[in-house]
């Protein structure tokens, strides 16, 4: 099968990929480059474990072709901290316990994220509305919904630095 | 009641790796020459193997093995408490998850290849697919050699007879529950390799990692000690991982071929395979005065689980025991069945059996409460065991004055004595209704079997390496331990590093099930602690020449009887290495049961006690019969809160879990073929689903408890359901007997009240 080169920006540096049309953004983030923060729970799109921000929107990692995925710039999970810092929204979720298996937990921050990117200070209405797609079984979701209410004051102290 | 670790606000220790996608979970671990390992699951729920032929597959480019039954070194069994279930189907299969046949290739196409050029000829057979069915003598036999109905357990006290002639009212119902699919995020999985001098390790997504190590050593025929089992991040469990499920394919398929092997089971296939939540029937007769006391009650628990008996012996045993609920009994008989069936297997999930019968128990409550025109609160007060009060089960419960405190807190936090007030209907459509139940839980896993054992080490600096055998699945326990550790040790949260599970490093813990780590490890940690602690204040006592007595340790630093000396925990640790004091220490605990705590059951239900309450407010639309959980107020007696956000944490997923179970859960399964096979058909509770829910934990301590805590993480669940139940029976004005309740069901019987 021919493959398809992929130019793409990954967490802020620019990668040059060539792999088979049909592999999805997921397993070439986990397989070829390493990235394994965005989780496969389903391979089809179910369960949010494997969201990415992509140009600054959510999307299902499994659900992209990767060939999609050119000249696009992803954020995932791995992209968050910087030198070793954590961000707001990290801090946030550890803070109110957004997380316990953390297996969701790298879905849940790139849709938390893509939110505050777009609505910097959400109501709880949205908050539940951006993550709805991200199934969590362990916190029953009021934690992860105070971490990123959480995460929005912190970043509306700090001027809005996510 | 917070201590100067215990108790403070902190986030779970392995927050940073979880947070930046540095936590490698099964599938993330990164390995040279990786094979794909894949099984062949059954095609028939009930069918004889006729033939079996794995040649072609074997031949196939790209595919390094194909092993049926007959490549199996040693044991060819899962092992549980009867060896009844095969790693691999050698004549027959008795339900859809039945693997025939394991296979490892370079890529998941070769692999996928292999599976569909294997060839199996089945010769279908008539199979038994509802318990009840099962259970006649002319059944067929789902099992071959084996009875189809397992008595689990049968508890009896005073003289039912006499119990139902005092009774005034006698209220004779019958509950049903579905099968339940646990839904963690992460699907089962490990990774097998060999050392270069033939140790076999297998990392694997599990509960119990000292018990599989024994389990895939019978089966490679191997030695424990050339076995090594590790717990990477585990993706959630809720109980279907403390058996084993692919991590001794994995360790065969390595064994073959010498190469690293993973296999991560697709999420439709992590639903086909792994157990279930029983589905049962409980028949429940309860007899009662005028005055709502219970004068006795008679109680029969059948589960369907499934072809093999995996946990449910014990399970419909743990639903026997706690049968009675949180009230005192005096003449009692209770008894259950696990039923083979060639449905999936039922098997251990949050709650074990327990969740299933507080339903029925709760359900019950309310009815009789109806019955009297009662307050059902006040039925409950009334009936509330107390301590020293003998259950049907035979044992004496101890700080039983929780049931009567959760009850009063949670009606004082949600309103109920004022609850006439509620608007009841606040649309022409709507109805709106209030809920209560309580429930007992017992933790640990009975006599004989709730051992624990736990390393620390204080190194020269005085931080801590925190060494235990109990897996972190999301519940808490590292930060728990590692709390209780720094607590005892005088050091701060943050100077504690937790090892998990690796049998090469780490003492067995048991299984981390049964709400029980917190409980045995946390003792475990404790008895370590002292002798850690114990080398620092002999030291101290010597630098000092003040006697021990006067001597503590908190916050890194030495007092003498409150006051500040000159000493810091990292000069002591230093001082008492080099004067070979011990500072790597093993601390071992096993569940202490007094005698008069179990006269009947060695098993199962002995251990201290857990109680709650909780209260659920819904809104019924009477056209839809969709239900809205408004709110729900969630009390449980924790004994003492180790660290209040994963408290908080095991609550708000317990009830929202528990919601899921209430409303919308169930696994559709027609002739042993699951249809609702992935997560859009098995639907669980989003953010959008999830009950608004007020938390509120009671610190009555546990005397056995470590610090005087108990388990939580299957209390959480267990009320959630049947107050949403009676809740809804409350808006609408019809007892409920089914769950999961479906507007379906909940117009079905607001249309057949009518009638």
């Amino acid at each position: 099968m021919p493959e398809v080169e992929i130019q793409f920006t990954v967490n802020g540096i620019s990668r040059k990929i060539c792999t088979a049309p049909h592999r999805t953004l997921l397993q070439v983030l986990r397989e070829d480059l390493g990235l394994t923060g965005a989780k496969d729970g389903c391979s089809k799109g179910d369960c949010g474990a494997c969201v990415v921000v992509m140009d600054n929107r959510a999307v299902n990692a499994c659900l992209v072709l990767a060939a999609r995925a050119d000249g696009k710039e992803i954020l995932t999970v791995e992209g968050l901290a910087s030198d070793g810092r954590l961000s707001h929204l990290q801090q946030a979720f550890a803070e109110k316990w957004g997380l316990q298996c953390g297996f969701c937990t790298p879905g849940m921050l790139m849709s938390s994220y893509a939110l505050l990117l777009s609505n910097p200070q959400p109501s709880d209405e949205e908050i539940k509305r951006a993550i709805a797609g991200n199934l969590c079984r362990c916190t029953g979701y009021s934690p992860v919904i105070d971490s990123v209410r959480h995460a929005a004051a912190l970043a509306r102290e700090a001027g809005h630095v996510w | 009641m917070s201590g100067n670790v215990i108790g403070v606000p902190a986030p779970a220790v392995q927050y940073r790796q979880l947070l930046t996608g540095a936590a490698r979970f099964t599938n993330d671990l990164p390995m040279e020459g990786l094979l794909v390992g894949k099984l062949l699951y059954s095609a028939h729920p009930c069918a004889r193997i006729i033939s079996l032929d794995v040649e072609t597959a074997r031949s196939l480019p790209g595919v390094a093995a194909v092993l049926t039954h007959a490549d199996i070194p040693g044991e060819n069994s899962y092992l549980y408490h009867i060896p009844d279930q095969p790693l691999l189907a050698s004549d027959r299969v008795n339900y859809l998850g039945d693997a025939i046949a394991a296979v490892a290739a370079e890529d998941e196409e070769s692999a996928q290849a292999a599976l569909q050029a294997i060839e199996v000829v089945y010769e279908p057979l008539p199979g038994a697919f509802d318990p009840l069915e099962a259970m006649r003598p002319d059944a067929p036999v789902v099992l071959p050699g084996y009875a189809n109905v397992i008595p689990s357990a049968l508890f009896e006290c005073g003289d039912l007879q006499t119990g139902f002639a005092e009774a005034e009212v006698i209220l004779d119902n019958t509950y049903y529950t579905s099968w339940i699919e646990h839904a963690y995020l992460e699907p089962e999985g490990a990774l097998a390799y060999v050392e270069l001098d033939g140790t076999i390790v297998v990392y694997a997504s599990n509960q119990a990692p000292h018990r599989d190590r024994m389990q895939i050593a019978r089966a490679l025929k191997i030695p424990e000690h050339r076995m090594r089992v590790v717990t990477p991040f585990v993706g959630g469990a809720f109980g279907a991982k403390d058996e084993a499920h692919v991590q001794i394919h994995a360790a065969l398929l390595a064994q073959a071929t010498g190469r690293p092997v993973r296999i991560v089971r697709t999420r439709e296939e992590s639903i086909l395979t792994h157990v279930k939540r029983h589905p049962v029937i409980v028949r429940h007769r309860l007899g009662a005065r005028r005055d709502g006391r219970l004068t006795a009650v008679q109680i029969e628990i059948i589960g369907d689980t499934g072809p093999y008996e995996n946990a449910g012996r014990f399970i419909m045993g743990f639903a026997a025991s706690v049968a009675s609920g949180p009230y005192h009994t005096p003449n009692a008989r209770i008894e259950s069945f696990a039923v083979r069936t060639n449905n999936p297997i039922s098997g251990a999930m949050r709650g074990f059996g327990g969740p299933q019968v507080c339903l029925a128990y709760e359900a019950q409550m309310d009815a009789l409460a109806e019955e009297l025109g009662l307050d059902p609160l006040e039925v409950r007060l009334r009936n509330a065991l107390e301590s020293g009060q003998v259950t049907p089960m035979g044992g004496i419960v101890r700080e039983a004055g929780a049931v009567r405190a959760t009850l009063e807190e949670a009606a004082n936090n949600a309103g109920w004595r004022e609850r006439n007030k509620i608007e009841r209907q606040p649309a022409a459509h709507l109805r709106r209704g209030l809920g209560l139940a309580a429930n007992w839980f017992i933790i640990g896993m009975g006599r004989g079997q709730d051992n624990a054992g736990a390393i620390l080490e204080m190194a020269t600096d005085g931080s801590v390496v925190l060494r235990t055998g109990a897996v972190e699945m999301g519940q808490g326990v590292y930060t728990a331990l590692a709390t209780m550790a720094a607590e005892n040790l005088g050091v701060p949260l943050e100077a504690v590093r937790v090892i998990g599970p690796d049998t090469d490093k780490t003492l067995d813990a048991g299984p981390s099930a049964a709400s029980r780590q917190t409980f045995v490890s946390g003792n475990a940690v404790l008895r370590a602690a002292a002798i850690i602690r114990r080398s620092l204040l002999e030291t101290a006592a010597q630098e000092t020449g003040l006697p021990i007595e006067v001597l503590s340790l908190k916050g890194g630093r030495l007092y003498a009887e409150g006051e500040l000396l000159n000493y810091t925990i990292p000069q002591l640790a230093a001082k008492a290495t080099f004067a070979n004091r011990p500072m790597h220490a093993d601390g071992y605990y096993a569940m202490e049961f007094p005698e008069e705590l179990s006269t009947k059951s060695d098993y199962i239900g002995v251990g201290p006690s857990a109680f709650g309450t909780q209260i659920a407010q819904v809104l019924v639309d009477v056209e839809t019969g969709e239900v809205i959980v408004e709110k729900i107020v969630a009390v449980q007696n924790v004994g003492r809160i180790i660290n209040v956000g994963g408290a908080h944490g095991q609550m708000s997923g317990g009830c929202t879990m528990g919601t899921g179970y209430a409303l919308m859960e169930e696994l559709i399964v027609a002739e042993g073929r699951t249809l609702s096979d992935s997560l859009e058909s098995f639907l669980i509770p989003t953010s959008l689903d999830a009950p608004e829910i007020e938390i509120r934990l009671l610190e009555i301590p546990e005397p056995y408890g470590p610090h005087g805590a108990v388990g939580i993480g299957e209390p959480a669940l267990m009320s959630t359901a049947p107050a949403i139940l009676n809740a809804v029976s409350d808006a609408i004005g019809v007892r409920l007997n089914r769950i999961p309740l479906t507007p379906e069901r909940v117009l079905d019987a607001i249309e057949g009240a009518k009638r």
